[in-house]
């Protein structure tokens, strides 16, 4: 178990090793079969650990030690667990796809060794976060991932934009990571260990104001890497790096990863006091709608998804908050599985129409362009949609469930959260059927700028296995009802992960209720991009952004605020201390200190060395003080 | 010993405090190494008496140390004085201030 553990855990670093230290020596094709290798090697590793995990058990695998400081022991340890199997396999299943993907994708690109390096060390990274028991080691991939998703977000470094994206991305979730270190230094201050294992069987004891206040925290930290609310505003510019990377890093791990960790600790914000998940649930409802509003109005292809993956990332909190992680992580691997799928052929489409973003010139003639697109982009589109029978439709109706359960508690907060969700799930089927509608039917509202180019069909024919799964992946948790109409395990996933919801179980007509509004919403939301993006929709140019489009286009004018409200400012001030402080009081002192000593020096120097004689009177001189100190303390 | 060893010292300090004045006050290189050598028979007394107060043969052997090393320095000294004087024509050590200009 060991050893298939460790396959699954450093062979992507084995990888990343040998591309950053002798990958430029490799022929091209070499280096990057070697970058898929270890990622094959990756997957072989976590579904041979997956087979030999028995239902239910937990292991703890004691790699080694890594440091140890003033009482706190840190050592690589995992934590392996159906839920641990489960996103590792997801992760290297996903990374497999894309290197493979990427291989096609750059093909003529020069960064090609830098790209399948960085690609590699982000799988360790994320694998690292999956498996990770020790809090520090966890938090050593957190770091690890925003690193690599900074380095592969400005991948393309020549132009200043995308380096600046890369910037914003780091620094803005920099802010969640202090909150990360806030809630280890609070667990540990309490507790005196940083494993999850012994947090998770210690939390019924636990003080619930130390839990509460670690669970928020915990909720801060995964805001920033999760582009929720309110650090999402990253995430739309990141879109700047390869389409591939926003596949992987920004559509189905790393921003999962903030999800991940709270289903992790689950147990703190279970015994912490209820405001902690509500305080989940809510950030996750506000977040969904925001983004959603924001991503009906888009016109860059790969900004819709963004968006999109903000708000359905925001559904994943609220069903964490809704005391339903088995739920929550559901739509995780949904997500994962038809929101790669959609970046990639976006991707595809971007290189096809010669770095054409704007879904307003695409049309019909992508179509002609890249056959069997628009079928794999419908696939992920209507399983984000929430269509029935794709599988978006039981993960995200699942969710809105817990919430309709919870919303039957009477308070006010739950009826929110549960609006907003079900308001949502309409917003999302309207704009994921726009995206669609606008970028394969019709002829462009406004005319192409851009050439067309020729793309490998291998690039889009390696993602059929993803569209498969947007399709059936609801297989894996389908509700009893359903089970039986296609004789698979009913709730197989719940069984297997073990993990057992907090929120209260429903009266009957409240699951109907919640599917049936599923269903209904998702189709009205086809009906409604139907009527105004349909293919025989009028050939006009788009309206004009103004007034709450405008708003909406520019994520609520967050961006704005934070450029006003806290990146100026402090600009401000760190110009006001450099000139005040810097130059007027730390220069000033060194350098008055340096003239002093030079003046000091002149003086000295007038009397010392003009005459002979003085030198012999301050002999003199000084052998009577000597002799008079020594007189006065005594010889021994 | 019929002298006292008080008195000795007395006489030796007396005579090395001329020394040492004659040294600091005088401008003429001459007497500076005269002040020298007075400074160094002052050392001398004080091992004579402290060789006769405790019967240690020693303190006398130093004496003859020192005459020794007073008389390679004055003649080191008096080589440095010519030089001097031929150089500059002058025996005041004031005017040796090259190093400073």
């Amino acid at each position: 178990m060991t050893a298939t553990l460790c396959l699954t855990l450093f062979a992507p670093l084995a990888g990343a090793l040998i591309l950053a230290l002798g990958g430029r020596a490799l022929p091209r094709a070499a280096s990057g079969l070697l970058a898929c290798l270890a990622v094959g090697a990756s997957l072989a590793g976590a579904i041979l650990s997956w087979a030999q995990l028995k239902d239910g058990q937990e292991l703890a695998v004691h790699l080694f030690n890594w440091f140890e400081a003033g009482g706190l022991r840190v050592s690589a340890t995992l934590l392996y667990n159906p839920l641990c199997a489960a996103m590792t396999t997801m992760v290297a299943f996903v990374s497999l796809i894309i290197h493979v993907h990427s291989l096609y994708f750059m093909r003529d690109d020069d960064g090609w060794v830098r790209y399948f390096c960085y690609l590699n060390l982000f799988v360790f990274f994320m694998q690292s976060i999956a498996m990770a028991d020790d809090l520090v080691f966890l938090f050593m991939g957190w770091e690890g991932v925003g690193f690599c998703s900074f380095s592969l977000i400005g991948f393309w470094y020549a132009e200043p934009k995308n380096v600046l994206a890369g910037n914003k991305a780091f620094l803005v979730t920099r802010i969640g990571d202090v909150a990360f270190l806030g809630a280890l230094a609070v667990l540990f201050s309490a507790t005196g260990d940083l494993s999850i294992q012994h947090l998770s069987g210690n939390a019924p004891v636990m003080a619930a104001g130390t839990l509460t206040l670690v669970g928020l925290l915990l909720l801060v930290a995964a805001t920033g890497k999760s582009a929720q609310l309110p650090l999402l505003v990253w995430l739309p510019d990141a879109m700047a790096g390869p389409s591939p990377v926003s596949a992987l890093i920004h559509a189905a791990t790393m921003v999962t990863a903030g999800v991940y960790l709270l289903i992790r600790t689950f147990p703190v914000l279970l015994h912490a006091d209820a405001v902690a998940l509500q305080a989940v649930a809510v950030v996750g409802a506000l977040t969904a709608f925001v983004a959603a509003c924001s991503a009906l109005v888009q016109h860059d292809i790969k900004r819709v998804l963004a968006w999109s993956t903000i708000s359905q990332v925001g559904y994943m909190f609220l069903g964490v908050g809704a005391g339903d992680p088995s739920g929550s992580f559901f739509h995780l691997l949904v997500h994962a599985f038809f929101k790669s799928l959609l970046f990639m052929v976006a991707g595809i489409i971007i290189q096809a129409l010669d770095e054409e973003h704007d879904i307003f010139r695409m049309g019909a003639r992508v179509r002609g362009l890249v056959p069997g697109a628009a079928l794999a982009f419908f696939c992920g589109a209507a399983a984000l949609a929430g269509l029935p029978p794709f599988a978006g439709y039981f993960s995200k109706g699942r969710i809105l469930e817990n919430a309709l359960n919870m919303a039957q508690t009477g308070q006010g907060v739950w009826i929110f959260v549960w609006a907003a969700g079900t308001l949502t799930a309409l917003l999302t089927a309207v704009y994921s059927f726009r995206v669609f509608l606008l970028a394969f039917t019709g002829r462009p509202a406004q005319p192409p700028e851009t050439g067309t180019e020729k793309t490998p069909a291998a690039m889009l024919h390696v993602l059929w296995p993803l569209a498969l799964l947007a399709v059936t992946a609801g297989l894996m948790d389908l509700p009893a009802h359903f089970a039986h109409l296609v004789g698979v395990p009913a709730q197989w996933l719940d069984h297997m992960t073990g993990l057992v919801p907090a929120a209260p179980h429903g009266a009957e007509w409240t699951g109907t209720v919640a599917e049936g509004l599923d269903a209904g919403l998702a189709v009205l939301g086809l009906v409604v991009a139907l009527a105004l993006y349909g293919p025989w929709r009028e050939h006009r140019a788009p309206a004009p952004d103004r007034g709450v489009a405008r708003f909406l286009l520019n994520g609520w004018g967050l961006d704005a605020l934070y450029m006003n409200g806290v990146a100026r400012p402090y600009v401000r001030a760190a110009s006001r201390v450099w000139q005040n402080v810097e130059d007027r009081l730390v220069d000033a002192a060194a350098l008055g200190l340096g003239s002093l000593a030079l003046r000091a020096g002149g003086r000295l120097s007038k009397w010392g060395i003009e005459r002979l004689s003085n030198y012999l009177l301050w002999l003199l001189l000084g052998m009577v003080a000597m002799l008079v100190v020594m007189a006065a303390i005594g010889i021994r | 010993m019929i002298v006292p060893l008080e008195h000795v010292l007395l006489f030796a300090a007396a005579l090395f405090f001329i020394g040492l004045v004659t040294v600091v006050s005088r401008r003429n290189l001459i007497m500076i190494l005269l002040g020298v050598e007075v400074m160094l028979n002052a050392a001398g007394v004080v091992f004579v008496a402290a060789a006769l107060r405790w019967w240690d043969i020693a303190g006398q052997g130093m004496v003859l140390f020192i005459m020794g090393v007073a008389a390679a320095e004055i003649a080191v000294g008096l080589t440095l004085v010519f030089r001097v004087w031929r150089r500059t024509r002058s025996l005041n050590p004031d005017s040796l201030k090259t190093l400073k200009d």
